[in-house]
């Protein structure tokens, strides 16, 4: 048949960004046979460069790859030329080389792709999953693509976020064994354009990485200084005058001293005990005897 | 901005207080997040823009399902099937699993339906999104921790064998010697006389077909002497033998085995007269002695 959706998919990143990111970058490339890829782009330059690197490679689809710190990875998507975008915190993120995903699939063959019911329910998810439907289906009678459906990705939004898991399809009865890669998309804001524009979507329940961070860090500061303020105020107790009391003479009246002892004073060394070097070896070799009559009766 | 219980200015002590009865403070420092100003959620916005982003494509081009994941069997009740906690792996991960096999089941009726294949024929050979050499290496990876599995397996299997062996190896060790037991037994008797059958060479041969067929002489019945018969009770068949041969109280002031004519030599002689080999005294001897000399 003939190919006509034209959808293209530029896949690229920023620079700094370490291992675990280059694998994933690299394996939605394998997976996705109408991908392109592109040199690492240099974080001086602005965002909306990206709509012109883009433009020169054809392409009307993109997913960059942003690594701040060497820590936090940002994933964009974006529909290039008019938007919307929208930019996730990509967090647990495992590769195919993984060993303990045991699936395979054809490269290339095309992906059948599962949707939580919550897509539906608001309309920035709801703009999320055509987002995600454009960008990773793949076009049918692309020239990359093998003709089978043999794979699934699965999107699925648990605690606020959205999990991303790839399925290979054994049976008809739908037996599944993971092939990977894994990640977990947290959403921070959708945008009207492409890398720009005007909000459309902030999220209330993300939380930067820094914030994060510094939260973690306050909050141990603040037991450590809770200590410190309870120790002070235990200090200026001790060190306030002592209010002496009057002795009270009915305490006293009924103390009775107690007798005395005779004081006993040894002039003679106590028997020392005998030493007992090993009072199991006889009994050792006791046993030992009766183990080798035994041995050579049977 | 941090706090303290007393440097706060935008609440009040009694404020804290209440908010701390509420349960809304926990004991200790607390740190005062910033709100920050309301979220954007343009609603209307995000339609709008979802109307002119949307393609009208036919669902053959995106292949995309959205439906619930697959009822499970296994889970417990109704109300909390809804909630999967997001901190429990297993069930996180087994959630994802059965939403990809609702979709496969929705999706592959449909496909087949506008022939679209799903299966790969057999002949068909084509690059993988894996290399063959990564699936050695897991193919390796899963071997080898199938064998760690059976090696313990084993082992463990093997420490209870040992343990249940034992047992059964002593239980043998005393059969063995009970029957030896018994066989020397039956030798000496038919040593000593006591019985002509050569039973024992048969083996496994209970002892009551042998008392049934009863005895053949009378001297059976007597066996070995009275004397011989008294020491066998007394000594004999094992049991303790360490302080079997000592008198005690009752064995020493036992004297019903004294016979006084027997003992003075005055009785009668049973059995006939035989010589009797009467030895003279000491003081006798020595007289012979000294008169030979």
């Amino acid at each position: 048949g003939k190919w006509k959706n034209k959808e293209r998919v530029l896949i690229f990143s920023s620079r700094g960004i370490n291992f675990r990111t280059r694998h994933l970058m690299q394996d939605l490339r394998t997976l996705m046979p109408h991908s392109k890829a592109d040199t690492k782009m240099d974080r001086k330059d602005q965002l909306f460069v990206i709509n012109e690197v883009c433009e020169m490679k054809n392409c009307n689809k993109c997913i960059f790859f942003e690594a701040k710190k060497k820590q936090d990875l940002y994933m964009w998507l974006s529909n290039t030329p008019q938007g919307p975008s929208a930019k996730f915190l990509v967090q647990n993120v495992h590769t195919l080389a993984e060993l303990k995903m045991t699936g395979n699939c054809l490269r290339g063959s095309r992906p059948l792709l599962s949707f939580d019911p919550t897509f539906d329910k608001e309309p920035h998810y709801a703009l999320l999953k055509e987002l995600f439907i454009q960008i990773f289906s793949t076009p049918q009678y692309h020239p990359k693509s093998q003709p089978f459906v043999d794979h699934v990705f699965t999107f699925t939004i648990t605690d606020e976020r959205i999990w991303f898991r790839n399925y290979q399809i054994i049976e008809e009865d739908a037996s599944l064994v993971e092939i990977g890669p894994r990640f977990v998309l947290n959403l921070i804001k959708i945008f009207q354009g492409s890398f720009g524009g005007p909000t459309l979507y902030e999220n209330p329940h993300y939380q930067s990485p820094n914030m994060h961070r510094r939260l973690i860090r306050l909050s141990v500061a603040a037991k450590f200084r809770e200590k410190q303020q309870v120790r002070e105020v235990q200090k200026v107790k001790k060190n306030e005058s002592k209010v002496l009391l009057r002795e009270d003479p009915t305490e006293v009246v009924f103390e009775t001293p107690a007798e005395e002892k005779p004081v006993e004073i040894q002039l003679v060394k106590p028997e020392s005990k005998p030493i007992v070097k090993d009072k199991k070896k006889l009994r050792k070799i006791q046993r030992k005897k009766q183990k080798k009559l035994f041995r050579t009766e049977a | 901005s941090d706090s303290g219980s007393d440097s706060d200015s935008s609440l009040s002590d009694s404020e804290l207080q209440e908010a701390f009865s509420r349960g809304a403070l926990k004991p200790g420092l607390n740190v005062v997040l910033e709100e920050r100003p309301k979220r954007r959620n343009d609603t209307k916005g995000l339609k709008q823009c979802l109307s002119e982003f949307r393609q009208q494509l036919a669902w053959v081009e995106r292949l995309d399902v959205t439906l619930g994941p697959v009822a499970d069997p296994v889970s417990q009740s109704a109300s909390n099937k809804d909630a999967v906690d997001p901190e429990n792996d297993f069930q996180r991960e087994m959630s994802f699993y059965r939403q990809a096999q609702a979709a496969v089941l929705e999706a592959l009726p449909r496909l087949r339906k506008l022939q679209v294949p799903t299966r790969r024929p057999d002949d068909y050979f084509a690059e993988m999104a894996k290399s063959d050499q990564q699936m050695q290496k897991i193919r390796q990876k899963l071997k080898s921790k199938q064998e760690a599995m059976e090696r313990s397996e084993k082992a463990k299997q093997l420490r209870a064998m040992r343990k249940y062996g034992k047992k059964v190896q002593t239980e043998i060790l005393q059969r063995r010697q009970k029957e030896k037991k018994n066989m020397l037994n039956a030798v000496k008797k038919y040593q000593k006389g006591l019985s002509d059958k050569l039973d024992f060479l048969d083996e496994d041969q209970t002892s009551s077909q042998g008392n049934k067929k009863g005895s053949s002489s009378q001297r059976i019945k007597k066996g070995p002497n009275a004397k011989r018969r008294y020491k066998n009770q007394k000594f004999g068949f094992g049991g303790k033998k360490k302080g079997s041969k000592w008198n005690t109280k009752e064995s020493f002031n036992d004297v019903s085995s004294f016979r006084s004519k027997v003992a003075h030599n005055k009785g009668p002689r049973k059995g006939g007269k035989k010589a009797l080999n009467k030895r003279p005294g000491k003081r006798a001897r020595q007289k012979m002695k000294s008169r030979a000399r």
